[in-house]
This record gives structure tokens, sequence and C-alpha cells, in this order.
């Protein structure tokens, strides 16, 4: 699914989120939203998967208008920088939350479920810990459980918040090649956000520089390295 | 929404009420919610409150306060202050001293310990006040022996005292434990290497620490000590004029169908926990950050 | 292996005295006289006591103290959890005034919520007058008992959960919006489930405060032997005819009931707590 996002703005009480930001995501791209705390990339991230609705302009899937989309309709595939895990379920229940919810005219069959989790299980090469709580999880496991989470809903596209900002250095390395993995096997138009420039450039087709809610650059990761396009790029990813 | 009517409205800014936050509810669901907690509390708490000061003056200031002049109202006030003098400082006491026990030491038991001083808190009153009889009173053993020494406890003053301090007895060691454990030791061990005394450490380190913690609990120990009915109503043998508590005075008024005067005293004492709830409020809001964690809200 | 010893060897000041104290007032205050309690019960011994518990005035006593408590706690699980969210969540006028109200059954003596409610909800009441008119008698039956009890355990629920649903992280609410739960699924699937260790702790301290209660309980019951007489009352009723011995043995029995519900309350909580982890 392709995504545009035409002169999206938001305002807060107090301050602006974001100045008008125009962007497309080409189908099945692996997109980067890269920026310092406060740039708006969290905020442009919340606003594609319903969570938060602009001031102004259009948020367009596949062509149609989704700006007044609810969150739920929306089928965003979300990965919170928390996980955000239901910690009172265990990872199989978890993992087949979003099956459940559905309206019971909707909703797969129970057989349907447990094999769509166990198959997502085995996609996150974590097959064994399906009784398991959240609790009793390591960092990496926890992230890879939100992931399948996000995709058992067979989400249109997958959104993450900061996906390795909770993991030490080196499961984040081996984490990358996992949601690159993902991403390749399900083709899913996949965007996340992050502040390491590293993470952006090594894992994503296309990086979206952010600062002060502005867009700053908009390309491949060599483009960005060989050809910033203002000094912020420049000293943001030199830095 | 179709593309046709999307597209005309896209420049325009959009209003924010159209789209609902995720984590909200309905603006009806909301209305509903609030409106069943206002009229619940409205039947539960705000008219009993009403009532109890419309009853009071139910034939005006002057026979309200007219009742609560005269000799068996002024000793059963004076009687609950002096049994409130006497109860809250042996709580705060015991609060203190439990509090720095289980804080600044370890030994095994800690656990059980803790258990045993929050037991009053699931003894009925008047089983409370049975247990003081049973213990103290002129035919048992220890009773029989105080009582022939000159030295009555139950129907007098110290069984009151007593019936009070165990229905009470958590209240200071439950607000001063939590603080004390989440300010550690630290403070304390660093006045010890300087050469402080046992005593200067508690008065120069610790009470500063803990002195909201600890009025917080006084306060709620005072409201429930003057308040206290069923353990007292036991052990007192509400004799008018010398064990008559207030609480006791104003069952006595109520079966003798003297209503203002019921609902006089019972206006003093509901005066009193509205002020006790105002300072407690107070001290939510300004010293948050040096009561227990559960406290601030 | 060494075994561990009792008290930690430390520089801190202050253990004799604080465990003099400490132990000294416990054992006046609290244990002797519970103490004297259950001596006075062996005294009796075990089939007189289960003699004076199965009399049937008894019985209908205890059975309807027990019932009502737990109904009555009941009622403040579900109005308890409704009123903190409200407080937590809602922005609205008197929003202060009515956290503030939550604790009054803490702090109003409880001879002076039993006269007020008394006052408010019998027949020729301002309320009871109302309920009247639809045929609903409240004081004086086992209504008005459950009211008064609804009264004073209103405030342990809201206390207890108030805290957990200010920690509760947005990002588990949107998580689950995301996923396409509706509202009403969250709060029923994700939000209720995280409040039920302290909803339950709330619960077990408002019934046993019910169990127990009698000030507020009194004056609107009618204590009417069989219908509306609570235990507390026939263990005072027996008091005042110097049966010490009934009156022991429904103690007895008081206790043995309020602590095996703060047992069994307790174990339920360290199995969820176990299960959810503290994350």
């Amino acid at each position: 699914m392709h995504i545009d996002i035409d002169e999206i703005a938001k305002d807060f009480a107090t301050s602006t989120a974001l100045h008008p930001v125009s962007l497309a995501i080409p189908s099945g791209a692996l997109v980067a939203l890269l920026g310092p705390s406060g740039s708006g990339k969290t905020t442009l991230l919340r606003i594609l998967a319903g969570l938060e609705f602009p001031s102004s302009g259009r948020v367009l899937l596949n062509g149609q208008d989704a700006t007044g989309l609810s969150v739920q309709d929306r089928r965003a595939g979300f990965v919170f920088q928390s996980y955000a895990l239901f910690r009172h379920m265990t990872v199989f229940d978890n993992i087949a939350y979003g099956l459940r919810a559905r309206p019971r005219a909707s909703r797969p069959p129970k057989a349907e479920i447990d094999r769509r989790v166990t198959r997502l299980l085995d996609l996150i090469q974590l097959p064994q810990i399906a009784a398991r709580y959240p609790s009793q999880l390591s960092g990496g496991q926890r992230q890879r459980v939100a992931l399948a989470r996000a995709l058992a809903i067979e989400p249109r596209m997958l959104l993450l918040d900061e996906p390795f900002g909770a993991l030490d250095a080196k499961v984040r390395k081996e984490l990358r090649q996992g949601l690159r993995d993902i991403h390749d096997e399900t083709g899913l138009t996949t965007v996340f956000v992050t502040h390491d420039q590293d993470e952006a450039m090594e894992l994503a087709d296309l990086v979206v520089v952010m600062s002060m809610g502005r867009v700053e650059q908009i390309g491949r990761p060599t483009d960005i390295r060989s050809r910033p396009a203002t000094d912020f790029v420049r000293d943001f990813v030199n830095s | 929404m179709s593309d046709a009517t999307s597209a005309t409205i896209a420049r325009a800014p959009q209003p924010r009420a159209r789209f609902r936050n995720a984590t909200e509810e309905t603006p009806l669901a909301r209305a509903v919610l609030i409106a069943l907690a206002v009229g619940g509390l409205l039947l539960l708490i705000f008219a009993p409150l009403a009532v109890v000061f419309a009853e009071a003056l139910a034939e005006g200031w002057g026979a309200a306060v007219a009742s609560l002049g005269n000799r068996d109202a002024r000793s059963a006030i004076q009687l609950t202050l002096l049994i409130t003098a006497l109860a809250v400082p042996l709580n705060a006491a015991f609060g203190i001293a439990a509090a720095w026990l289980i804080t600044k030491f370890d030994f095994r038991g800690k656990a059980f310990l803790i258990t045993l001083i929050d037991l009053p808190f699931s003894v009925s009153p008047v089983v409370a006040g049975l247990c003081i009889i049973l213990l103290f009173g002129a035919n048992s053993l220890i009773g029989g022996w105080l009582v022939a020494h000159g030295l009555p406890i139950v129907f007098a003053i110290p069984g009151i005292v007593l019936a009070t301090v165990f229905v009470t007895f958590p209240f200071v060691a439950r607000e001063l434990i939590p603080v004390m454990i989440e300010q550690g030791r630290a403070e304390e061990e660093a006045a010890l290497t300087l050469g402080a005394s046992g005593w200067r450490i508690f008065l120069t380190v610790t009470l500063p620490n803990i002195r909201w913690a600890l009025l917080y609990g006084t306060l709620l120990c005072t409201a429930r000590a003057m308040g206290e009915f069923g353990a007292v109503a036991v052990v007192s043998g509400k004799i008018r004029g010398q064990t008559a508590t207030m609480p006791i005075t104003i069952e006595m008024l109520y079966n003798e169908y003297l209503s203002v005067a019921a609902f006089s005293m019972a206006a003093l004492l509901t005066a009193f926990a509205l002020l006790t709830l105002l300072l407690k409020t107070m001290l939510e809001i300004r010293h948050a950050d040096q009561l227990a964690a559960t406290r601030r809200h | 292996m060494l075994s561990k010893p009792l008290i930690q060897r430390t520089a801190m000041p202050g253990l004799g005295l604080s465990a003099g104290i400490t132990l000294t007032m416990l054992s006046i205050v609290v244990l002797l006289p519970i103490g004297a309690l259950l001596l006075q019960g062996a005294q009796f011994g075990l089939a007189n006591i289960w003699d004076t518990v199965h009399r049937e005035r008894v019985w209908a006593a205890l059975f309807l103290s027990f019932r009502l408590a737990f109904l009555a706690a009941l009622f403040n699980l579900v109005f308890g959890v409704l009123l903190a969210w409200v407080l937590v969540r809602y922005r609205f006028p008197g929003r202060r005034i009515l956290d503030a109200a939550v604790d009054v059954p803490f702090a109003l003596p409880t001879a002076v919520a039993g006269i007020a409610l008394t006052a408010l909800y019998a027949p020729n009441g301002a309320l009871g007058s109302l309920a009247a008119q639809i045929g609903w008698k409240i004081a004086y039956t086992q209504w008005g008992i459950f009211l008064a009890l609804v009264f004073v355990g209103l405030p342990f629920v809201t206390r207890t959960v108030q805290p957990v649903i200010e920690e509760i992280e947005t990002e588990v609410e949107e998580a689950s919006a995301t996923l396409g739960a509706t509202r009403f699924h969250t709060i029923r699937h994700v939000i209720l489930p995280m409040l039920t260790p302290a909803a339950l702790t709330g619960f077990a301290l408002s019934l046993a405060r019910a169990v127990g209660e009698y000030g507020s309980v009194i004056f609107i019951a009618g204590n009417i032997p069989l219908r509306t007489e609570i235990a507390p009352l026939l263990i005072v009723i027996q008091l005042e005819e110097f049966n010490y011995d009934a009156a022991g043995a429904i103690g007895i029995a008081m206790l043995v009931i309020s602590f095996s519900m703060l047992l069994a309350i307790n174990l339920i909580q360290i199995f969820t707590r176990r299960r959810i982890g503290h994350v």
C-alpha cells in the first residue's frame, strides 16, 4: 500500500509539532523517519496510525482519503517504544488479541487463530514462549512479540516507534536484521522512527530527515550521506 | 466518506471534534459515568452530611447551642477530648517506634510483625471491646487484681483509652513505614559517622523527613479516635457524665428522641471530621512528595 | 551452613527502645486481649462454642452480617472502580470536592453516619419518603443495613484502585485500539484485568470493615431478631446480660470469619500478582 502525506500540520495547545509536511511513501518501502527528539517524527507516525489527528492536511492510503478514519478501522500494525504488551496476558493471548477483538462476524474461528499465532511465533523465531507472560521475557523477546502482535491483524502497513530504543547495543544489531527479514517476507509498507542515524542508514530504503517539525531531506541513505541538502542534515548525519 | 466530498474540504482546517482520541470514551459514556459518580456520592455522602446540620438546626441556632451547653454534653465533650489527647500520642509513639524498628533493622519475622500491627483493621470494634473486657474486666484475673488496687480499667477511662488505641493501632505506623522505607537509611548512617547520638539523629535527621507523614497519620488517628463507637460502647459502661463520650452521648440522646441535641453533638463531630479532611487534602496537595506514594493523588 | 541470625548486627541506634515500645504496646493493646478471648473460648470448649453459634438467632445474625457485608463490598467494588476511573480520568468542575468526599466515611464517626442515614432514609425522611412512595422501605430493613455497610466501605476500593489507574500507560490502551479493539473491548479486556489485584484488595478491606461494623448499622437496622439483627449487636446484648461465654463464642466465630476471608483474598492476590508480575 502506498501512503501519501499531503500538507499535514499539527498544532498543540502551546506549540507546533508539525509544519505542513508532505511525503510520498511507495508501496512496500521500508522508510525511516530520522531526527532528534522534538523533530515531530513520532507525531507524524502517530497521525499515520490514527492515534492523533492532524490540524490540517490529509493522509491518503492507496489514494483514498483516510484522514478521519478511526484508529480501529485504519489497521496499522503499530509497535510502541515501550512495546505496551498486555502484562496480564500470555504471549499467545497478546498476539491473538487483535483477532479476538474483532466483531463476531469477521472473527476467525478458534482453530484459525491458533494457527495464525503459531505461524507468527515461528516468524519471530520464538515458537517456545507462547505460554509465558511478558514479565518473563527479555527485552529483545518482548520487542519481537510486540511485532508479532502487530502483524497478527494483517495490517495494511507497519509502523514502529523507536523499535530498538529500549535495547542494548548487541541485541539492537541482531534485531535490525530481524526487522529487515520480516519486512522482506511480508512485503508490508513499513515506517519506523529513530534518532539513530546508523540504524536509519543501514535498515531503510528511504530516509526522511526531520527537524523542528519540518522535513529537511528525503532520499536514499547514500544520497543523504553524500549530498546533504541542508546544514542541519550535514551536522546530524556526521555527528 | 467518499473521495469527492473529502477532496473539496481537504485544505480547510478540520474541526478536531470529529476525531475521537483512541484512549477516551464517547462523550455520552463519559457523561453517564460522571453522572453515576456524582449521583452516588450525593445520595451516600453529601445528603447525610446535609441532614446532620439540617436536623441540628431544626429548631434554630439557639436550641442547638443550648443543647451543647448542659452538664452532660459538656462532660461528654471534655471526656472525648481527654481520650483523644491520651490515645493519639500513645499511638504516635507506637507508630514511630514500630516504623523505626521495621525500617532501620533487619530481623526475622518482620512480615509477621507487620501483619500483627495490621490485625486490628480486621477485628470488629465490638470484638475488640469484648477482648478488653475479658482481659481486664472485674471478674478476670488481671482485672480483679487491678480493681482491688483501685485501678479499674473496664467501665472507666483507661478502658476507653485502651479500646481507642486498639481500633486506631495501625494508623500512624502504616503511614510512616512506606515513607521511611523510601527514604532509606543513608542519612541516619551519615549522621552516625559524624558522631551524632541516637536521639539527635532522630530529632534532626529522621523527624524532619517524616514530619508530614507523621502529621497525616496522626490526623487520621485523631478523627477515628474522637469518633470511635463500637469498642467504646462495650468497654465504657455508658455511664452518663462519667464514661459517656460524644458518640455514646449521641446514641443516648437519639434513643431518647432528643433529636436536636443528638444532631447538634453529631454536627460538632461532623465539623471536626470535615476540618480533618480539609487539612488532609491540603497535606496531599502541598506535601505530596513526603507522603506515602498511595496518598499522592 | 550458618543459619540466618535473628537480628542483623548494625550500628543503627535505638533497637532496644523501639523494639521495647513496639512489643510492649502490641502485647498490651492487641495480643493479650485477643489471647484473653481465645482463652475464654478454650475454657468454654469447642462443643459449647459450636452449640452457641448454631443457635437459630446467632446463626441468623452471623449469616446476615456476612451476607450483607459481602453484598455491600460487591457494590463498593463496582461503584468504587467507577468512581476511581471518573476521578482520575475526567476533568470536570467539582472533581476535587468529590475526591475529598470519598474520604468522609473514614473521618465521620460511625454513630453520626448511623443517625444521619437513618434520618435521611427513614419512611418520614427526605429520601426515605420518596422511596416509600414506590413501596420501597429502606431504613429498619435489610436495605438499611446494606446502605450503612456501603457507606462505611465506600473509600476502600476507590483509594486502592486510584493509584493503579494513574499508572496505566496510555500506550497500552493505544496498542489495544491499533489492534482494532473498540473502547469497550479495551476496558473490558485490558484495563479491568489490570485493576483486578488492587480492586480485590479494596474489596477485602471493605468486606472486613463491613462484617464487624456496629455503630452505623444499629440505628438504621431496626434490630429485629432473625431478620435485621447483626452479629456485633448480639455480642453487645450478651455482654449486657453478663453472658461472657456466649459473647466470647460469637466473638471467636467473627474472628474466624474475618481472618479466613482475608486469608482467602490474600491468596487470590498472591496468585494474580505472581502471574502478572511487576513490569
